[in-house]
């Protein structure tokens, strides 16, 4: 499962939803979601886990993306299927994976060793748990 | 105000066990009791009906139900029980089941009025179906205009629909009567619909008290789509693997890598999980 260490650093709340800031290696990541944990505040530390399904990846990027996440990772694993493409991809220490589509994978021309940015909508971001 | 603070002794399946109840019920609450089979929910309904004895205190608006040695008899108690099983009298009519309990023709009219069962008062009760026959049971507890109405399972022997109809039906007989309801329930739907409050017991001690969505909503870190289930099988598909998922009566399929696949064993009971906002939701 994909895990990012990561800190409470903002929350925003409008009744029971929530948009919370964390950061993790100097990146800054977003999440969204309805009734939180009373553990969960300022400076909590926590796990951050993401279906590798719901990763999008960008390469040389240009432009504004709606994506509140935006992870600049390094490929350092592609295993090619008919249809479907698992990456192995490196961010602060901690490798995670994507699946994209072969088609995708082949138009992008990823590479091993290629900087990659990896996209996640803060809808898919969650909390695997508080440490 | 509803005081209690009891011990007893249980004797169940696992040797004996202290049941410890202590617990303030507010006026009009209607508190569900949850928790595994011979965990002493049932022994606790007949320790305020009066029914079984234990030692402590029970109060009932300043009213001593049980003090020291003294037990106030169950028919004292102002009490309406109602069981899974109906109990009715066969051999009166449903009108004269009603008045067996308190002469009060008016009530028991406006009772049968509630729960739809005026054209039916000069029936017996082997001419009614299940739902019906509850539905006098429940109107037979509240003829006494009880103080607290204590419900073992009363609708768990009852299909779906009739379920939803009598959950309706008791709601608004607890509204309108103003009665303080303890119910015995294992159903979160019926839980979350008619109580304010839930009590979960563990062999014979409260393990959680809280509101119906705090314990019964269940989360896995920040998700609040999470259900248990048993990992039936994994089949790998081009790159990635299909876990098939037995939730309830349902088989579930979800896509897993083959790294999440690793820590994955077939056969054992699992966590599925997702954001509240991935499901989609379409009127059947």
């Amino acid at each position: 499962m994909n895990s990012f260490h990561a800190k409470v650093i903002n929350i925003q709340s409008v009744e029971n939803l929530n948009i919370i800031t964390f950061t993790s290696a100097d990146t800054t990541l977003k999440m969204m979601s309805l009734d939180l944990n009373d553990k969960l505040k300022k400076d909590a530390k926590v796990l951050l886990t993401c279906k590798p399904t719901a990763i999008a990846i960008a390469k040389n990027i240009t432009g504004e993306l709606s994506y509140s996440n935006q992870i600049h990772a390094t490929i350092r694993a592609i295993e090619m299927g008919q249809l479907l493409c698992c990456l192995q991809l490196h961010f602060n220490g901690v490798m995670f994976e994507s699946i994209i589509t072969s088609d995708s994978a082949k138009r992008l021309k990823l590479q091993i060793n290629d900087k990659v940015t990896a996209l996640i909508k803060s809808t898919d971001l969650s909390i695997e748990r508080i440490l | 105000m509803i005081n209690i603070d009891i011990t007893k002794e249980l004797h169940g399946a696992n040797g004996a066990m202290q049941l410890v109840f202590q617990a303030a019920i507010k006026k009009g609450e209607f508190v569900a009791l949850s928790g595994k089979s011979g965990s002493g929910k049932t022994t606790l309904l007949r320790i305020l009906a009066g029914l079984e004895k234990a030692d402590g205190t029970i109060s009932v608006e300043q009213k001593e139900w049980l003090h020291a040695d003294k037990s106030l008899p169950p028919q004292k108690r102002e009490i309406g029980f109602v069981f899974q099983d109906y109990a009715l009298f066969d051999n009166m009519t449903i009108e004269q089941n009603l008045l067996y309990v308190a002469k009060d023709t008016k009530l028991a009219n406006q009772l049968l009025e509630i729960t739809e069962l005026s054209s039916m008062k000069k029936r017996y009760p082997h001419a009614l179906s299940g739902g019906q026959k509850q539905r006098v049971s429940i109107c037979r507890a509240l003829m006494k205009r009880p103080k607290i109405l204590l419900l073992d399972e009363p609708l768990s022997a009852l299909d779906p629909a009739m379920r939803t109809k009598l959950q309706n039906e008791l709601l608004l007989l607890h509204k309108e009567f103003g009665t303080t309801t303890v119910m015995v329930s294992h159903d979160p739907s019926e839980i979350y619909r008619l109580a304010n409050r839930v009590i979960v017991l563990q062999n014979g001690k409260i393990i959680n008290d809280g509101s119906p969505k705090e314990i019964l909503l269940k989360t896995q870190g920040s998700q609040k789509f999470s259900f248990e289930g048993e990992l039936l099988d994994i089949k790998k598909v081009d790159v990635i693997y299909i876990a098939i998922v037995a939730i309830g009566q349902q088989l579930v399929e979800v896509v897993v890598s083959s790294q999440e696949a690793k820590n994955l064993q077939v056969g054992t009971n699992i966590t599925l999980s997702t954001k509240a906002f991935s499901p989609i939701i379409t009127q059947i």
